[in-house]
This record gives structure tokens, sequence and C-alpha cells, in this order.
């Protein structure tokens, strides 16, 4: 419990560092905001030219396409968000030796990497899913009832916990080959796919997306039940199953990496 | 305090053929070779002690720190450090030592210097009074005040190591880690930081481990030598020991009218010296030399250079530590 106390605090700490570091460079600061507004607004008006020209997707409603994609987004961001660092491992902190200063560091490394940075831009992500799923949840209708919104509010960490396993493990390749972020970019780009229903893909398609990288965990099984009311033990039981099983593999993968790592001359 | 029994690291290393061709033949027939970085070292080091760790570039002593710092993982072999073992323990371990790797840094770049030590505080959980009277020890030997408030990036190279140095010893380790501190630092600098790990050692009985190349710093500061070379252990001793052991070299000086005495001595012709048993540098009046007096004795010398030429003014004095270990380098384990 303790131990919980201090890592919540080491955690508040360096995010208000981050915050610290941003506004020290304050015309970089105020520049990145307007891009990442720019970014928004045009990401938002690309969406509404797509979704307007289709009506429906193999039996999905517009509205219901839209809430899929927009739930995407907010674990998506939310990992963005707060566990950017990791890619930093994938391309240079290992290869360049500058992983040492977390070994000599008495916190648990996986922890230090992932709470040392964060990622802004990942507002975003995260603002324009909660916009999407807060314009499409009146228009869902009578399905759509506070126990289900509960759910998919309660469902949303564990999602995020997907997309953070699966860059452990592709980012804990790097203590083995010294550069994996060529990997992890290969991976954490299949979750391009887990914006649609699934069923717009061929079996193949669906069957990596539910099984192998499973992506389609992360919005479209979850929205079959929260929209639909479909089979909630597979539905929901999946997504968190697959988020404990791919966190601990990533945890274990990671601690068998460390013994792995060969720091670089100096 | 520190026991090293047998410590190996092996590296397996892939052998590319030159060229884009070779690079990329690698990638399909990968060919790799066990490289040794370090042989099975043994060594220990007693509480309080400061030891000079050295060794020529790529002689595995920064492999060893990393493997006692809990950085790299043995191959085998052992470590323990004050009763624990670095790999097995790791987080409860680095409580206790404090590392600096004169080459990284370990302060948030961007922010003030300030901003580091607030956060170290909380990594190590340091009481906030204990801390308060920590930073202003700390700021007392190594003189912080002056630059606490800038940004990391702005600080020279002599501040950032100094504050370097402070971040490492804000928890108060038992042992201190110092990875070449005095590289690339001018002398009034280095003399500082010299002097602050005397002090810290002093007040607070901390051993430390030190890798340099700067032999000053081994000559000033260390009580013990390890000397390591191709990753085996090569010498383990006071500096005494290593005088009287290997150093039966003198320096020879003079000055002198003669024009090119060096020619006219002709040492090497005279007494058979053979190459690397003499070494002579001579610039305008005055001449320097160092000579194995094991093959010719310093009275015989004397007179020799007495007899050939004018000399207005001679010394001899025991060879300095760098002429020693420059032939050690050299020449490795085979003196």
């Amino acid at each position: 419990m303790k131990k919980l106390k201090s890592m919540f605090k080491i955690h508040r700490i360096f995010i208000a560092q981050e915050f610290k570091r941003m506004m020290e460079y304050k015309g970089d600061f105020i520049v990145g905001i307007i891009g990442f507004l720019m970014i928004q607004m045009s990401n938002l008006l690309f969406l509404w030219i797509i979704f307007s020209q289709i009506p429906n997707l193999l039996g999905w409603t517009v509205n219901e396409v839209v809430f899929i994609y927009g739930f995407s987004l907010i674990p998506k961001g939310i990992d963005h968000f707060f566990f950017d660092n990791l890619w930093a491992i994938g391309h240079f902190t290992v290869r360049k030796g500058d992983f040492d200063k977390y070994l000599t560091r008495p916190v648990n490394t996986l922890f230090h990497v992932l709470v040392e940075k964060i990622q802004i831009d990942a507002l975003g992500e995260i603002l324009t899913g909660i916009a999407l799923v807060c314009i499409t949840i009146p228009k869902l209708g009578a399905n759509l009832n506070i126990f289900r919104i509960l759910i998919m509010i309660v469902l949303i960490p564990f999602i995020t916990l997907i997309y953070t396993g699966i860059k452990t493990i592709t980012a804990s390749i790097a203590f083995w080959t010294k550069r994996s972020g060529n990997i992890i970019y290969m991976f954490y780009m299949v979750n391009d796919f887990a914006k649609y229903p699934a069923t717009i893909y061929n079996r193949f398609v669906q069957n990596i997306i539910t099984y192998i990288i499973p992506f389609a965990l992360t919005s479209y099984y979850p929205a079959l039940f929260i929209l639909r009311g479909e089979n909630s033990l597979f539905n929901l039981g999946l997504p968190v199953l697959a988020a404990v099983v791919l966190m601990g593999f990533g945890i274990l993968v990671w601690h068998k990496g460390i013994r792995a790592y060969e720091s670089a001359g100096s | 305090m520190i026991y090293v029994d047998k410590l190996r690291k092996e590296f397996k290393k892939t052998i590319k053929d030159p060229g884009l061709k070779g690079s990329i033949k690698s990638i399909f027939k990968p060919k790799t070779i066990k490289v040794i970085a370090v042989k099975d070292i043994s060594f220990e080091v007693a509480e309080g002690e400061i030891l000079g760790f050295i060794g020529p570039n790529g002689a595995g002593k920064s492999t060893v720190i990393k493997m006692l710092t809990g950085i790299l993982t043995p191959t085998s072999g052992s470590c323990t450090i004050n009763g624990k073992n670095p790999t097995e323990n790791r987080r409860n371990y680095v409580r206790e030592i404090g590392v600096v790797f004169g080459q990284r840094t370990q302060l948030w770049w961007d922010l003030p210097l300030r901003e580091t030590y607030s956060v170290l505080k909380e990594i190590y959980e340091v009481p906030d009074d204990s801390y308060k009277k920590r930073m202003a020890f700390l700021n007392e030997v190594l003189d912080l005040d002056s630059f606490i408030s800038s940004p990391v990036r702005t600080l020279s190279l002599g501040q950032r190591m100094r504050a370097d140095i402070a971040a490492s010893l804000l928890h108060s380790p038992k042992v201190l880690f110092l990875d070449e501190p005095t590289i690339g630092l001018d002398v009034v600098v280095k003399d500082n930081i010299r002097r602050a790990i005397e002090y810290i050692n002093n007040q607070e009985k901390t051993t430390v481990i030190l890798t340099t190349h700067d032999l000053e710093d081994i000559e000033l500061l260390a009580n013990r030598i390890v000397m390591i070379d191709k990753g085996t252990n090569v010498f383990d001793g006071s500096i005494s020991e290593l005088k009287t052991k290997y150093g039966q070299f003198r320096e020879l000086y003079f000055e002198t009218d003669s024009p090119n005495p060096v020619n006219i001595l002709n040492y090497e012709n005279h007494f058979n010296f053979k190459p690397d048993e003499l070494n002579i540098k001579a610039e305008g009046k005055t001449v320097k030399l160092s000579f194995n007096s094991s093959i010719v004795p310093v009275s015989d010398m004397l007179s020799y250079t007495l007899g050939k030429i004018n000399v207005s003014d001679i010394s001899v004095k025991d060879a300095d530590i760098e002429v020693i270990i420059r032939r050690m380098y050299k020449h490795g384990e085979n003196l």
C-alpha cells in the first residue's frame, strides 16, 4: 500500500516535470497547441465527409460506426498520452545505452519508463474520441442504458492495457536486437483496423485482429455488447482477458530483456 | 564490503562482411562470435577505501562497473556488495549506491538543476529534513548554488559534472561508483572534484570505486589500484607496491649548454638500452629522460652524463606512476 502510494507520488511528480519542461520552451509549446488544434479540426472534417457518404456499413448504421470509431480513440489516446515513452526504448534508449540510468534507480524500470514522459498530442485522440462517443450516444436510442455506459467506462482502462501491453512486448525486443522501433510501429499500426466493425474484413484479417494482435477487442467487440447487448461473456470477457495476458506477458518479456541488456560502450 | 569473485561477461557479436552486401548477407546468415569482455576477475574492496580501477580503453573497466552497479547481468561469477547481489535484489541494492558515468548525465536536461534534486528526493524517498541538510552539505562541498537555478542544458561540463556527482550522493550512498568523473575537465575543476571526493570519503566513510585515465586522479585519491587489461586482472595493490614492483624506473632531468646533448650522450648505444627501457625528451637546453635503473644504476648514469657534457642543473627522482602505467598498458602482463 505504501509502495503504491509512493508510485502515485512519483507518477505525479514526473507529470509535473513534463509540464514544466513544456513551459520551458514556450514558443514551441504554443505552436504545438495551434498545430494540434488544426490537426484535430481537419481530422473531424475528414470523418464528417466520410461518414456523410455512407448511410450504413454491412448493417451498421452511421451512428454505430462513428461510435466504434470514436470509442476506439479513447483508450488508444490514453495509452498514447501516458505511456508514449516506450517508443523511445525501441528507437534509441537501449541502442545508445541510456537505459543504464533506469537500472541504477530504486524504481521498477518498466514503471519508471512508462510514467517518465507524457505525450500532449494524444489529447487530440482522447478529446475527439470522447466527442464522437458523446455525440452518437443520444442518437443510438433505447438500447443504451446507464448500466452499459458504466460498463463501457470500466472497460476503458483494460483496453488501454491492450495497447500498453503490445507496445511493452514489442519494445522489449530491443533488449535483444538493440532496436525495435519499426516492430512496435508495425504492430501498433494494426490498430487502424480496429476503428471499423470487424465484419467488413475477410476471415483472415478478422482472426488476426481478434486473436493474434487483438485490436478488434479494443472497440468492435465491446461495442457489440454496449450497442446491441450481444454475448456479454465473450465481448467483455475477452478484452479484459487479453489486457491481463498481454500486459502480464509484456512485464515478463521486459524483465527477461533486462537480463540480456548490453548497454553501450562509454 | 565489496567481494568480486570470478566475474565474467561474454557478449555475442555478429560478424559482418564489409559493405552493404555483407550487411544483407548477415541478415540471412548471421555469423556470431563470443567476445569475452571480462574474464573471471576477482578482487575485494574494504569499507571506506578509494579504489582506482584502471586499464587501457576497451580493457573491460566499464563492463565491470556496470556489473557491479546492476546494469549488466554477469555471465558467471558473483559480486556481493554490502551483502547484496546487484542483479538479484536490484531495487533494494541501488538505494545504497551512487553512480556517475562521466560520459552521460542523469540530470533532467531541460529543467533547472534544482528540479532534478527534488525528483531524486522522491525517487530515493529522502525525508524533508535530511534532504535540506544534505543539499546544504552538497552545496558546501560542490558549490552548486551559483548554477542551481539554471537549466541543465546551459551548464558547463564542469558544473554538470559537479551536479551529477551531487545527484549521485543525494541519498547518502555507502558506495560511490565514479566512471571517469574528470574526463574533459580543466585543472581547476578537476582539483575541485578530487577534493570533494576525498572530503566525502573522509567524512562519511563512503567506499569509492573510481575509473579514470587521468593518473593524477589515481595518485591523489586512490589507496589502492586494480588494473585490468583484456578482461583480466593484471595488478592489485597499493601505489607504492606498484612502484616498488614495476618502478625500477628513474627520471633524470638536467640542463646543459652543450648543443645536441642527446646525440653526444647516445645512451642507447653506450649502455645497450632496449627501446622500452629508455625514454628521452629534449627541449632546447633541458633534457628529461626516464630509464630502467635495474639495467643501469643511477650512479653510473649520473657519472656518465656529468663526464660527457657540461651540466648546469641536474636532478633524479622516482618515476612518475604515469611512466609505469604507460609501460604496463603497452605490454600487458609480460613486464
